[in-house]
Order: C-alpha cells, then sequence, then structure tokens
C-alpha cells in the first residue's frame, strides 16, 4: 500500500474558491488528516451537495459525488451503508447542511452511520452572491433582506448534540492546526462524526468576518468533559463566545453495526445457504 | 361451472382482507386459477369499507373485475352498494343478526341469510365472523374440495400468533362449513362447480413480484418512505435482502430514500426504490441527478388516485406524464410498463438491467390495482433469466479514466469506489468527459446527445409490445399497464360477438416505441387508447408520435378516472358503441354512393 501524503490528494481541477476563501485551509487540513490515516485515494469517497464548499471533491483524488442541494447525507449513507469499508466523508455548506438539506442532518444523527460530515460554515448564501443562510447573524443585510434582518439564527452544534451525534466538535478556518485534529479525530471516530467549521466568506459577509469572528474565537477549556453533553451544550450555547475543540465524543453501536443483527437474524431463519429458488417456496 | 368470482366486502377491521387472502392462497395451492382484487379505505378502522374480489378459474382468468357470482357481506351497507354487479342466480350470503329488514328487492338472485354473528360467539369467538362466512362459502362451493387446503393455510397465516387465534379461526370455519351443509336450504346449484386442477403455480402480489424480481436481478440495496400503495414492496424487501445480506434502510423521506439508492449504486450495488404519486414527486430532482450523473438506479412507482395526497388506496394510472416527462431538462430514462403481476417480475428484471447497462434511472410504473392484487403466476425459471452487470472499464496503473467517454453506444465503462485507477468525481453539473464540470456550449451540446444515444442504443432490447386479438381487425386498442386483463377479456368476449378488435400493449412506454404503434396502426381504421386517467395522457403522446403514419384513422379514447379499475363489460359496451357508430357511418357514405 502506498504511503500517502498531503499533495497526493490533490485533484484534477484547481479549486475555484475565491484567494482568502476559509474553504483553501479547510481543504489543506483534510488532505493532512487523511495522509496521517494513509487513507488510499481509491477506498476514499468525498460526498457533497450544492453550494461553494460542495464544490470540495473536485480539488481531490479521491473518489467523489458531488450531488444536489442539501443532499450530501442521504448520498453519504447510502453509500457507506452498501459498501462499509470504504471511506466516506460528506461536506457542505451551512445553507445545504441547515436548510435545505435540514431534515437528512436530524435523522444522520439518530442512525450513526460510520460517516464524517464536515460543514463549512460562512454563515451566507455566496454561492449565490450573498443571501442569508440559517447561520446569519443580527444585522446581516443582503439583497433578499435589504431593510432589515428578519430571523434569528440557529445553533449546529447545538442541534447535532441534540440529534445524538456521537462526535461534535468546531473549528475555525483561522487555526488550520486546530483543524487538523479536530478532522483526523472525526476521522478515527466510529460512528456520526459531525464537525462544525466556522470558515468566513470574503466576498458577500463582512459581518463575520476572519477578523470579527477571530476575537470570538476560544478554546474550550481543557478540564472538559467530552462525555458530558449538559455541559457540552452549555459551551455551545454560551453568550460569550464562540468556543472550539471536540463537545462530545461517545461511541456507541453504528449503523451498520446494528444492522448486522438484522442480517444475522434473517440469516438464522435463511441460513446461510439461502437462494432465490428458496424465496420463491413461499409463493408455491 | 369452470369459473367463479367471489367477493367478500364489510368495513375495515372485520376481516376481510385475511378471509381473502386466505381464501386465494389456498385455491392456488390446489391448483386453480385465481386472480383478486382488493380495495380498502386509508382509514385502518372506521367507516371505510373494504372489498376482495376473486376470481377462480380453470383456465388461466385475466382479470378479477367483472359480475359477482357469491357475494359475502359482513356489514349492511356493502350489501346495497355490491348487489347491482351480481350475475343471476348468484348468492348473496349476509349476517342475519346485524341485518333485520334486508331493503333489497333483486328477485334474480338466491339470498342466503346467515346468523354469522350467533354462530361466532357461541364458539366464544365474535372477531371471527369472517371465518365462518368463509366456511359456509367454501360448504356451498364443495366440490372444489377447498376446506383441508385452508386450514393448511390457517395456520401458515397466523403461525406466528398463539395457537387459541389458529384454533379459534379453524373452529370458526369448520362451524361454516357445516352449517351450510347441514342448516342451509340449498337454493342454488352451485355443486356443480367444479375445475381439474392445473399443477403447480406461483401466487404472489404484483408488489411482491417487484421485491422477488429485484433480488433475483441482484438488487441488495433498498432504501425507501413507507407510502400506500407501495409499502408491502418495503416491507417484503426488510424481510428478504438481509437473508442476503443486503440492507433495506427505511429513510427520512422520499427525498432521502432515492438519493441513498444513489449513493448506494455509486457505490456499485444494485439499488432500488419504490413509492407512490406524492413520493414520486419528491424523488423528481433526483431522477435527473441519476440522468445527469449517469447512476443506475431503479423507482417503483405504484401508481394511486392523484394530484397530491389524492385517493390513496384507489388505482389510477395518472402519473405517466410524470414519469415520462417529469423533472426538469433534457432528461434520459426508461420508463416500463407491467401488464399484470407475472409482468411485474419480468419488466423489474428488465429494469435492473437496462439501468444497469444504459446507467439511467429506469421507473416501473405500477399502480394500486396491480400492487396489492395476488394471483397465479407460472412458475419462474430463474437459470433462464438474463441478468445484465454494468460494464466495467480495464483501467491499470497510469491510465487515465474518462467516466464519462463519449463511446458509440453512448455508454462510459463505470467504475465504483474500491476500483484502483478508477477514481473520478460524478455530478449533476454539466461535465466533460472527463468529469470536469464546465458550462461550455459545445460540451452541454456534446454531453446531452451521448446521454441520449444510450436511448437509442437502447430501443433495439425492449420487451416486444404485446398483441392480443384478431391481426384482421379494423378497431385497435391501445393501452398500457394493469388495464389488461379486462381489455383482453373484451376482446375475447368481442370475439363471440363477431366483432374483431386486436390490442397493443407496449411495456416500454419512455422512449416510446413508434414503430411498433406505427406498424399496429396501419391497417386500422380506428383506435381507441384506454387508459385510466382524466387528461389521456398515453393517447395524446400517440396521437403527437405516431398519429400522422395513418391520416384517415380516427383515434378514440375510453377513460376512466373514478378510482376504480376497469371491467371487461364496459370495455365490451366501448367497443359495441365504436363498432355503432362506425356502421352508421359506413351507411352515410354508402347512401350518398346511391343517391349519385
Amino acid at each position: 500500500m502506498k504511503q500517502m501524503e498531503a499533495n497526493d490528494y490533490k485533484g484534477k481541477v484547481k479549486p475555484s474558491w475565491c484567494p482568502g476563501c476559509g474553504n483553501h485551509a479547510v481543504l489543506a487540513a483534510l488532505k493532512k488528516a487523511m495522509a496521517q490515516l494513509n487513507y488510499q485515494t481509491h477506498e476514499t469517497a468525498i460526498v457533497s451537495g450544492i453550494g461553494c464548499s460542495s464544490r470540495f471533491p473536485f480539488f481531490l483524488s479521491t473518489y467523489g459525488f458531488h450531488s444536489i442541494h442539501g443532499r450530501a447525507l442521504p448520498v453519504a449513507i447510502g453509500l457507506k451503508e452498501a459498501r462499509p469499508e470504504i471511506n466516506v466523508i460528506a461536506v457542505g455548506g451551512d445553507g445545504d447542511g441547515l436548510s435545505i438539506g435540514g431534515n437528512h442532518f436530524i435523522h444522520a444523527g439518530r442512525k450513526n452511520p460510520n460517516i464524517t460530515y464536515i460543514m463549512m460554515d460562512n454563515e451566507i448564501y455566496a454561492l449565490t452572491k450573498g443571501q442569508c443562510s440559517p447561520t446569519s447573524r443580527i444585522g446581516t443585510i443582503t439583497k433578499c433582506n435589504p431593510y432589515a434582518w428578519t430571523a434569528d439564527r440557529i445553533n449546529p452544534v447545538l442541534m447535532a448534540l441534540s440529534f445524538n451525534a456521537s462526535y461534535v466538535a468546531r473549528g475555525y478556518s483561522g487555526d488550520i492546526k486546530q483543524l487538523e485534529e479536530l478532522i483526523l479525530g472525526g476521522l478515527k471516530h466510529k460512528g456520526f462524526a459531525f464537525i462544525h467549521i466556522v470558515s468566513p466568506c470574503v466576498q458577500y459577509n463582512k459581518v463575520s468576518s476572519f477578523e470579527k469572528i477571530k476575537e470570538i474565537v476560544r478554546n474550550l477549556p481543557s478540564e472538559h468533559d467530552v462525555e458530558d453533553k449538559i455541559n457540552a451544550m452549555k459551551y455551545a450555547f454560551a453568550p460569550e463566545g464562540l468556543y472550539t475543540g471536540i463537545f462530545y465524543k461517545v461511541e456507541r453501536p453504528t449503523y451498520e453495526e446494528r444492522y448486522k443483527e438484522v442480517i444475522s437474524k434473517a440469516k438464522e431463519l435463511s441460513g446461510d445457504n439461502y437462494t432465490i429458488k428458496d424465496v420463491i417456496k413461499q409463493f408455491q | 361451472m369452470k369459473d367463479l368470482r367471489i367477493k367478500i366486502s364489510g368495513t375495515s377491521g372485520q376481516g376481510i382482507i385475511s378471509s381473502g387472502d386466505i381464501l386465494s392462497y389456498a385455491t392456488a395451492r390446489k391448483g386453480y386459477y385465481v386472480t383478486t382484487y382488493r380495495a380498502f379505505p386509508s382509514e385502518i378502522r372506521g367507516d371505510g369499507k373494504c372489498y376482495y374480489t376473486l376470481r377462480i378459474s380453470e383456465h388461466k382468468a385475466l382479470t378479477a373485475t367483472g359480475n359477482t357470482d357469491i357475494l359475502i357481506c359482513l356489514d349492511e351497507d356493502t350489501i346495497y352498494e355490491c348487489i347491482s354487479e351480481m350475475s343471476q342466480n348468484g348468492i348473496l350470503i349476509y349476517d342475519s343478526d346485524l341485518v333485520k329488514d334486508l331493503k333489497e328487492t333483486r328477485e334474480d338472485i338466491i339470498k342466503y341469510a346467515v346468523p354469522l354473528e350467533s354462530i361466532a360467539k357461541e364458539l366464544g369467538s365474535p372477531r371471527s365472523r369472517n371465518m365462518v362466512a368463509l366456511g359456509i362459502v367454501v360448504g356451498i362451493i364443495k366440490n372444489l374440495h377447498l376446506e383441508e387446503q385452508i386450514l393448511k393455510d390457517i395456520e401458515l397465516r397466523y403461525k406466528n400468533k398463539p395457537q387459541e387465534v389458529i384454533d379459534s379461526n379453524k373452529k370458526a370455519l369448520n362451524a361454516g362449513v357445516e352449517y351450510s351443509h347441514n342448516k342451509l336450504e340449498r337454493k342454488d346449484n352451485y355443486e356443480n362447480v367444479k375445475m381439474e386442477s392445473t399443477g403447480a403455480k406461483l401466487i404472489m402480489s404484483g408488489n411482491e413480484a417487484i421485491g422477488l424480481a429485484a433480488i433475483a436481478a441482484g438488487c441488495r440495496f433498498f432504501s425507501g418512505y413507507p407510502i400506500t400503495p407501495a409499502t408491502e414492496i418495503m416491507e417484503w424487501l426488510a424481510k428478504e435482502l438481509p437473508k442476503f445480506g443486503g440492507k433495506m434502510v427505511q429513510c427520512e423521506d422520499e427525498i432521502a430514500a432515492i438519493n441513498y439508492a444513489l449513493g448506494a449504486s455509486y457505490g456499485g450495488v444494485k439499488s432500488m426504490t419504490a413509492t407512490s404519486g406524492p413520493g414520486f414527486s419528491l424523488m423528481q430532482e433526483a431522477l435527473g441527478l441519476a440522468s445527469m450523473a449517469e447512476i443506475p438506479v431503479v423507482i417503483a412507482d405504484v401508481q394511486r388516485c392523484g394530484p397530491s395526497t389524492g385517493v390513496p388506496t384507489k388505482t389510477e394510472q395518472s402519473d405517466l406524464f410524470a414519469a415520462m416527462y417529469g423533472t426538469h431538462g433534457d432528461c434520459p430514462k426508461i420508463v416500463l410498463a407491467p401488464m399484470n403481476v407475472a409482468d411485474c417480475f419480468y419488466q423489474t428484471i428488465n429494469a435492473f438491467n437496462f439501468a444497469e447497462q444504459y446507467q439511467v434511472p429506469v421507473i416501473i410504473l405500477s399502480d394500486a390495482s396491480l400492487g396489492p392484487r395476488r394471483e397465479c403466476v407460472d412458475l419462474i425459471d430463474i437459470e433462464k433469466l438474463n441478468i445484465i452487470n454494468r460494464q466495467k472499464p480495464q483501467l491499470s496503473e497510469g491510465d487515465i479514466y474518462n467516466r464519462y467517454e463519449d463511446t458509440y453506444s453512448g455508454i462510459s465503462p463505470i467504475t465504483c469506489p474500491g476500483d484502483l485507477y478508477g477514481e473520478h468525481v460524478v455530478t449533476g453539473l454539466e461535465h466533460t468527459v472527463y468529469n470536469a464540470p464546465t458550462p461550455a456550449p459545445e460540451v452541454h451540446r456534446q454531453m446531452t446527445e451521448k446521454r441520449f444515444r444510450k436511448l437509442e442504443t437502447a430501443a433495439g432490447q425492449f420487451s416486444k409490445a404485446k398483441t392480443y386479438g384478431d391481426d384482421e381487425a379494423n378497431i385497435g386498442i391501445i393501452s398500457w399497464g394493469s388495464t389488461s386483463g379486462p381489455v383482453f377479456e373484451a376482446i375475447d368476449k368481442a370475439k363471440e360477438k363477431g366483432i374483431k378488435v386486436q390490442a397493443l400493449y407496449p411495456r416500454t412506454l419512455y422512449p416510446l416505441p413508434t414503430d411498433w404503434i406505427k406498424g399496429f396502426i396501419k391497417n386500422k381504421e380506428v383506435i381507441i387508447v384506454i387508459e385510466a386517467n382524466y387528461n389521456a395522457q398515453f393517447k395524446s403522446t400517440i396521437v403527437e408520435r405516431c398519429a400522422h403514419i395513418n391520416k384517415g384513422m380516427e383515434v378514440l379514447e375510453f377513460l376512466k378516472y373514478d378510482g376504480t379499475p376497469f371491467t371487461p363489460e364496459e370495455i365490451l359496451e366501448e367497443i359495441e358503441k365504436v363498432v355503432a357508430l362506425e356502421n352508421s357511418k359506413h351507411e352515410l357514405t354508402t347512401n350518398k354512393h346511391t343517391h349519385f
């Protein structure tokens, strides 16, 4: 098996993101994390929906599935359940994952598939040239809400915790070293790993710029117990700033593991040499 | 008498479906042919009415619809509702404990008032009224010798239930049989109903046939969301797929269901989903993705009355346009329409073969009259099935793999995760042959043509359109899907009256096999397009694509959109009307000639 290096994951297509976009750091961090785990390109698939960050798969040399808006998770889980031995990573933005695809996020947490979901949150719809997203902050004025801000923002980390995601972390594109650690932790985690990355848009979001995010970012205290979900929720709610690090990490059986029980119970009934001819017997 | 229609009706919760199922299994296992039709309300209990029609015959019957010979009513309302469709000298069995004063005056039928409730209560199981009634019928048609087989089928059906459930059902059946032998003052001659057993056959529902074919075709992944009347496919595969190491995943909605299937298929595993109208609407966007990204997937749409929630338990063929033209953009896909339960099996095999070979979404259009209905299917020879797998490229290190290679056939060899040197990104964006997104005009034109070229390649392999009836006929019927039973039977009846009619049933509806249709209409004077929708969806397609071949030909329509399936009688009536109309026109022309 080839010993992989970050550069081996460079895709055929050059990243089309704006210079200075937070997503460049995420791409670099993911490549490094994959190299550390020696992920082979043919055994790895990156699945995305639609949006700036969803262009991700094109910039990598692995298998990739650039699907439709909001559907990265169902495609990724379908792939993982059909081919459990493949490393499956879902990527996308806040609009893709929290708005149009929000329903799938809930059920991914519940099913606990063994995949990693990296959400690059720029708090704006950028590919459509700047409209409010579910995470846009108070005071964000766009062409679609030119006079006033009209809806509250939602809290992705808190959502993931309540949906029972088994690994919940938050990073920030300004700290690539921490990103790499968080992504590595997610890839290693057995179960649904959600990594929320605050990844500022340099073009359409002046409210949540690198500078402004930098002011509020702080590391989770080192004494935070990652198995304490209630405490994790308190930090996710914290008004005093934007905590980064691992909020929660507890392994429990994955969907694949639970389905193994289904298969073994079914096979108890049918035996191992069950064929289509045996199936037909029930219709005779 | 070698052909018998039995109808069991009542209010939901009275055991109509279970008694009908038991009777149909037992009949088939006895070696007779049986075909059925079920109608039930959307509510589980309450006032909704349930109907289970069975047609038992020595020779294969094509449809269960038509006049009822024996009607069993477990409530009062359905007596008045169903009695008009009874044949002369037919038997009505009703519960005299429930109906004290029968307000029905039809005198050409035989009425048996049986104290079903008292008999059931006496046995200590008032809920087994349905089995008492079934016993009465079995006693009446005693020369079919069904009793023993029904007792076996009761055991089979309730094998996971407590023994007392089995016992009480058996007792109730026996009590009914005994009553009909000893207490019923027989005024009928149904003792004469005798049939030869024609040997081993299979009995299954249209939905089960689709599930069975999926497994036979190599499908190992199903994702779905519950919806009437398609849920049975999902339930059946949930039970069977894990036995083959496959998976059935219940999803959060139909959008997830089809996208799970696309993910799994991208992983190289044959995948499908099944749904009905509302779910099919939700799947439209992903259907376009499958077409654009060239990912094989099979979608069964068990149609029900629409639009919107419509009438969830009743049948219609109104999703044809959605299947053919649904989803935005120029979207190559294949739409298949099985004609009966056996055809559900064979068209599903075709669906997987086409999906895998041509890397397109394939839609199977079943409906609420076909999906849940059980009928006999001739034995299936698994070894003779031709199963096709997707074409893989031969790759070695250093090779450049173009996922969307523009080939003569339009088919580009496909790899999946795990395959060495085959890495690629699939996308719903327009893309070059090496899967890079691009808005370039020449690329969009080239790739659109490449994707549609696959359908031209596929056209040579579609199942032949089925013809039925006289080649010499001037009157033609073109129809599709589940209407085949009543249409073929009406053609037989018309023949008895000296009217020649021929029917054509294309099994592939998109791309439309215009050659067969053109060949068929060439020497017809009049065509009746029969379908269960208001918009004449298939007729308009035929008129648009094919009618120019025979400009003198008239294209008529016979439509039904009340949620019930066609009956042979109403189709025959329509044929006779058309004949009368044509004759009067001919007379008119002939008269004109004499005058001049």
